[in-house]
Order: C-alpha cells, then structure tokens, then sequence
C-alpha cells in the first residue's frame, strides 16, 4: 500500500504540481515594483522632480523616504528595500551653478534580480536628470532641439532580446526547471522500482516471471511507466504552449518527440544507475546527486561554456540538458530541426548505453543483496 | 533524553546512509556548487557583426566592442541570414547590426542606431551583453559629443557638456557582480537544511522498517516519554550538526573568496533555531516516511521548491500569498534571507530579527507537531500490528 502512494506522488503529483508552481509563482513575468527608497538631502525643487520621475517608473516601488544614508543602507540590511537613491544636500544650488554634484545610487545585488532592476530604475532617472540639465543649458544657449538631441545622444544602442521580448521569467525559468524536476522524478522512481525488488528479495520471482530474460523484465516493469511518463509529460508541453502561451516558433511536433524520448532516456539512465551499483540506497543517492546537481551542470542559468571544461562533461550525461536545448531550439527560436539532430541522436542513444549493462542487472537479480 | 540523544548518536555512526547525507553532502556539496559557478562572470561572449556601413565609424565601434572584456567578435558576416545561422548554431549569441547610414547619420548630427538582438536562452547572458553595451554607448558618446561641440563652433559649452550632474552606481553585497557570489550564500543554507531532513527521515523510515518486522516495536528504540524522544533527538541533530554549520557558513565564503563581511557570532547565533526547526520538523516528516527509501521520492525534489521559495531567483515581494505563506512555513526560506543579510550586507542579529524570530516560531511549531507525530507511530504501529497477530 505504501509503496503504490509512493507511485503516484512521485510519477503524478510532484511533476504536474511542481508545473503548476513555476508557473503559478513566475507568472508576472518580471518582478516590477522593486522596494526602494530615496534619500533626498536637498529637498528643492529640483529634487522633488528626481523623486517624482522615480516614482513614476514602473520598475520600482518607492516604498521609503529616509533621511540618511546610514538609515537607508540598515532597512536594506533589514530586507526591506532593495536599494536606493540619494541626492545630495545642495543638489540643486549645484547643478545650476555648474559645480558638478554627483548623485548616487545602491543597488543590493545579494539579490540578483531584484537589485538589477533596482539598478536599471535608478540608471534610467540619474541619466534623465543629467540629460535634461544638459538640455536646457543648450537651449538657453540658442541651440536647436534637433542639435540638442544628437549632442546628448548622438548614438542609441538599441539590445533586443529575441523572441523573449518581455524579458519573462515566465519563459526563461519555467519550461526548464519543470521539465528538470520531471527528469529527476522519473530517475528515481526507475531506481525505486528496479532497486526494490532486490530490497524485498523478490527479484529472482521477477526474472522467472519473464522466463529469465532480464530484457522482458526490465520492459514489462517499466513501459507502463513509460507511458504514464508520457502522459503526464505531454500534459506539461501543453501547460507550456497551450495554457500559458509560450512562444512555439518551430513544431509542437518535434516538442512532444523530444519530451517523449526524454523521458525513455530518463528511464535509461535510472536503469543505468541501478545497474552499476544494484544497491538501493547507493543508487538512489547517486541519482539524486546526479539529478540535483543536473539544476545547475546543464546550465540554465549560468552557461555550460563558461564553466570548468571538465564540469561540461556532466552535462553531456544529462537527458535534460538535450531536451533544454532542443526547446530552445525548436519552441523558443524556431531555427529548424536540423540544428537539433545531434541532440536528438543523443536522447536515442542514452538508453541503449543503459542496455549494455543489463546482464550486470540481471546477476544482482539473480542473488539479491540488501544492503541497507 | 540523555539516552535518547546517546541512543540517536549510535543510529546515526553505525549507518553508512545517514552518514553519507550528514556528513558528505553538507561537506562536499558546497564545494561542486562553487566549482560549477566559480568562473563567477561571462567574458568574452560571441558576437556576430553585420556592418552594412563599412566605415572607419562603424570600423572603431566594433574595435572598441571588441576590447569590452564581455564581448568577443567571433564572424563579420555579409548579411543578417548568415549571422542568424551562426545563432542557431550557438556559435555566437549576439548579432551586432550597424545600418548603412550609421557615419552619415553621425556626420549630419542626427541620431544614429545601431541594433543588438541577444540569444534568450539564458538570461545571464543578455545581462551581460546589456551591461557591455551599455557602457560601450556611454564610452562612444562621450567622444562623439566632445568632436561635434568643436566642431559647431560651441566650444565655449564643452565644460557644461561634460556632464553638468554626475552619478555613481554602487553595488552592495555582491560588488563584483558575481554569479556565485550571489547564488552560493543562499544554497549553502538549503544544503544544510535538506541534507538534514534526508538524513533525519532515513534513520525515521528504517525505524519504521524494524517496527512493522517486529510487531510494532523497534528494538533500537530507547524506552523514554514522546517529549524526551524528540527533544532528546532534535539535540542530537543540531549538535552533530554544529561542525558542518561551522564548515559551511564560516569558512566555505571564506576558501572560495565569496562575500563574508557578517560576523560568525551573529550568523551562528542565528542559524540555531533554524537547525532546532529542522530537526524537529524531520522528525514530524516521519508521519510519511514508511520505508527507508522514502525519504528520496519524498525529499529530494522538495529542495527545488524551497530553492524558490526562498526568493534566491524570484523575490518574495513579487509572489502570491500562497507561496509567501508556505514559504513562511520552511525554516531554510527565513534563513536564507537572514544569512544572506548578514553574510553579504553585514547585518546584525537585530537586523534580522524576524527572521531569527520567525525561525523560533517554526521551531516551537514542529516540536508540538514532531510530539504527535512520534506518539502516533508508536500507537498505531503497535495497534494494526496486534490485530494482525
């Protein structure tokens, strides 16, 4: 009884709930209204314009006012704001008068997004303040609005972020989180359904049931879960592309393939682990090693060529690493199959590897060992 | 409960799977994260260049693209479909379009544009590039602007031009910006944490593995009251877990020269009721942990969630009430957030108060919840047990 419950939390539940999740928690997009504060030691007229323009931006929230540096840099040490912006006493008197003020601001990058955010808000008021400063001296001195122009910014870089326009974290976070928690669910529930026949002592009784072949064995065990896999798998390509519309250029064909072979090659590399070491607990703790460190080796966040050469290896032996980038591949950039077959080729040839191992499987089989 | 505690130490040292996730995980783990996210900052990404000026402007600005230490001109290419397929082919990352009339745009004193599309396969990435560029246009400009002031005859306005109002960004914490800088302080508390639980619902499973194959009662189990039990338990935990503490947030910052500005009294201070809430809360995870295998299925995915939770990569202040509320409810979310505060941002005990706070809440919570947990196997083992037989 326990052990079916188990089944069904760790092939249902957690998959099509950990998908509900990402997308339930990412699904702003983008974490706009950053708590911030400002710092006004000039209180001028001037300085109430910066504060206004600060207000009015949609990145931040200008949560606080505090009147000094020191009180503002402890309510970010309390986590209540994420940085802030402090114009100086004088301000005003200052700038007119060509004396160069300087105005500064925090950004607390103990939290990346948040405090880039912070950056961008306060980056775009402090260029604004000195543009305009810029600005209405040249008029004042006879300059035309178009010279104006070309003077404080004779060139505009414009960055444009493909497909991915809004900057979504939504789309950038989780179709590869969700679909990693899947592969690493279905690693353990194959270690789990392998490796407990051994534990209870019951794996001769399976082999004999299958006249022997370790092949029948092994598929009878795991093609139902393949195709509950398969199911709930294509289930979350539709949370992604249906429900929640994130962008497919290429073919919600080639998608469903490659999660379907992901899921085999998952499977695959469960089977492996349990192989090479026929022992539930070293299996399982392999595989979860393997499984969480997966997060970060096949590099969603931070890129697999940026990291130690040998680091990459790992990466290589990740069945999501492949589906990772076919997405962006095939769903995120729509540049064509041909650029994905490689990746394909290798979600095929991960559970053949696992098969060459099959006859170790078979002799722990033959004499279960429970180490516990 | 000085059994207890004695008793827990001798499960825990003779049990080679215990063992591996109290001791190896919490030792080595930090190790592999920082290792994976060492190189800490992207250098030298590709970039494609279509430059349909062919100038000596358009020329200098790729030069001058070419010496961020960010950017790397991997191909000039004829037009855009080429540079598009070095993209699909992950060859380069960015396309770098200049438009035939960039020099004249620029010599006629208009406003000239040059266009940059970013890969968005990872957003790290187009951080990056935003960053450079960003810098490159103010570098660009700064020059620009001081050759056409004389050359307007405006000579008199360059002390004005330059910059009337100046400003200074400042970066707290994480000054350099870097990626494990930023994600490593707060994955080393979430090791600490789950390592903890899997360790404490193995050792809870094999109990229930010797209870069910010996009618209800596990041998193993010393004779004391719940509340004995589980305190004497919860100690044994925290205090086996004192040197791994000590190791991880003290001196793994301090190997790897990530920040750590906090001092060690405030963050141990701290980090005890969230050790206590941790092994109390294992303890009330027992209720689900049937077999010695559970703890797998059940754990591991979990650190993902908390991951998340903690706003690491998603801020709290941008979730639903939902998940601030369980989050609430995970003692590695408050400490997280707390150690963070102190370790990066040098932030006192007080400073952090509500975390701290909280963390005592959630201690006292899970023991109350650990209490009933412990009696109700005993109970019901026993019960179903004695029908059977």
């Amino acid at each position: 009884m326990g052990s079916r419950k188990m089944y069904i939390f760790g092939m249902l539940v957690v998959p099509v709930f950990m998908a509900f999740f990402f997308l339930d928690l990412l699904s702003p997009g983008l974490p706009n209204r950053v708590p911030t504060a400002v710092v006004d030691l000039d209180h001028s007229t001037m300085s109430r314009t910066v504060t206004r323009s600060l207000e009015a931006l949609q990145v931040l929230d200008l949560s606080e006012r505090c009147e000094s540096y020191d009180q503002a840099l402890e309510r970010v040490r309390q986590g209540k704001i994420f940085g802030f912006f402090v114009i100086p006493a004088d301000f005003e008197k200052n700038a007119l008068s060509g004396n160069e003020p300087t105005l500064e601001y925090y950004s607390n990058m103990t939290y990346f997004v948040p405090g880039t955010l912070a950056f961008k808000g306060f980056k775009t008021v402090a260029v604004a303040t000195s543009g305009g400063v810029v600005q209405q001296t040249l008029v004042s001195l006879g300059a035309t609005p178009g010279q104006v122009a070309a003077l404080v910014q004779p060139l505009s870089l414009d960055v444009y972020g493909l497909n991915n326009p809004w900057m979504s974290y939504s789309i950038y976070l989780c179709p590869s989180f969700t679909m990693a928690t899947f592969v690493l669910m279905i690693m353990l529930m194959t270690v789990f359904s392998i490796t407990i026949e051994i534990k209870e002592g019951t794996s001769p009784q399976w082999l004999a049931t299958s006249h022997g072949s370790i092949l029948v064995a092994v598929a009878s065990k795991l093609l139902p879960q393949t195709v509950i896999f398969a199911a709930v798998g294509i289930f979350i390509q539709w949370l992604f592309f249906g429900l929640s519309h994130f962008p497919l250029n290429g073919s919600l064909g080639w998608m469903i393939v490659a999660t379907l072979l992901t899921v085999v090659a998952s499977q695959g590399v469960g089977l492996f682990v349990s192989s090479v070491v026929p022992n539930p607990r070293l299996a399982f703790s392999l595989t979860a090693l393997f499984g969480i460190l997966s997060f970060s080796f096949t590099g969603f966040s931070f890129p697999v060529e940026s990291m130690y050469g040998w680091l990459g290896i790992f990466s290589y032996l990740a069945p999501i690493r492949y589906w990772f980038l076919i997405y962006i591949n095939e769903a995120l950039n729509g540049v064509g199959l041909y650029y994905s077959r490689y990746y394909f080729v290798a979600l095929i040839v991960l559970p053949l590897v696992a098969c060459t191992l099959l006859r170790r499987l078979r002799s722990a089989c033959l004499k279960p060992v429970y180490v516990p | 409960m000085g059994r207890v505690f004695r008793n827990e130490f001798r499960l825990m040292l003779h049990d080679a799977g215990v063992l591996l996730f109290f001791v190896a995980l919490p030792l080595l783990y930090p190790i592999v994260y920082t290792l994976i996210y060492n190189p800490e900052v992207l250098r030298k990404l590709p970039v494609a260049v279509v430059d349909d000026s062919r100038t000596a402007q358009s020329r200098e600005l790729v030069r001058r693209a070419s010496a961020s230490p960010s950017l790397e001109i991997y191909a000039y290419c004829a037009d855009m479909p080429e540079a598009k397929r070095l993209m699909a082919e992950k060859k380069v990352f960015g396309v770098m379009q200049i438009p035939y009339d960039y020099a004249e745009k620029l010599g006629n004193g208009e406003v000239a544009h040059v266009s940059f599309y970013s890969d968005m396969s990872l957003l790290l990435r187009y951080r990056t590039f935003v960053a450079a560029l960003t810098d490159l246009q103010i570098d660009v400009i700064q020059d620009i602007t001081g050759e056409k002031i004389s050359a307007l005859g405006l000579e008199s306005l360059a002390g004005d031009m330059k910059a009337p109002i100046a400003s200074e960004a400042q970066m707290l914490g994480d000054t350099e910006q870097g990626f494990a800088s930023f994600v490593i302080p707060g994955i080393v508390i979430l090791i600490l944490q789950q390592s903890m639980l899997l360790g404490i619902c193995l050792l809870g499973g094999t109990s229930r593995e010797r209870r069910s194959r010996n009618g209800g009662i596990d041998p193993q189990e010393v004779n004391a009251p719940v509340t004995a039990t589980v305190w004497g338990r919860a100690l044994a935990y925290t205090v086996f877990y004192f040197p791994m503490t000590i190791y991880i947030l003290r001196f793994i910052p301090e190997i790897f020269n990530l920040p750590h500005y906090g001092n060690p009294v405030d963050y141990l201070l701290f980090i005890l009721p969230m050790l206590l809430a941790t092994a109390f809360l294992g303890q009330a995870l027992n209720y689900f942990m049937k077999e010695r295998e559970s703890c797998f299925i059940f754990i591991v995915f979990s650190s993902v969630l908390f991951l998340f939770l903690s706003g690491l990569t998603w801020p709290r202040y941008a979730m639903s009430d939902l998940w601030v509320w369980i989050g609430n409810c995970i003692p590695a979310v408050w400490g997280v957030e707390g150690f963070i505060r102190i370790n990066s941002n040098s932030a006192t005990l007080p400073e952090v108060g509500t975390a701290f706070t909280a963390m005592w809440i959630l201690a006292l919570v899970y023991m109350l919840l650990a209490q009933w947990v412990t009696k109700y196997i005993r109970i019901s083992n026993y019960g179903r047990n004695k029908e059977l037989s």
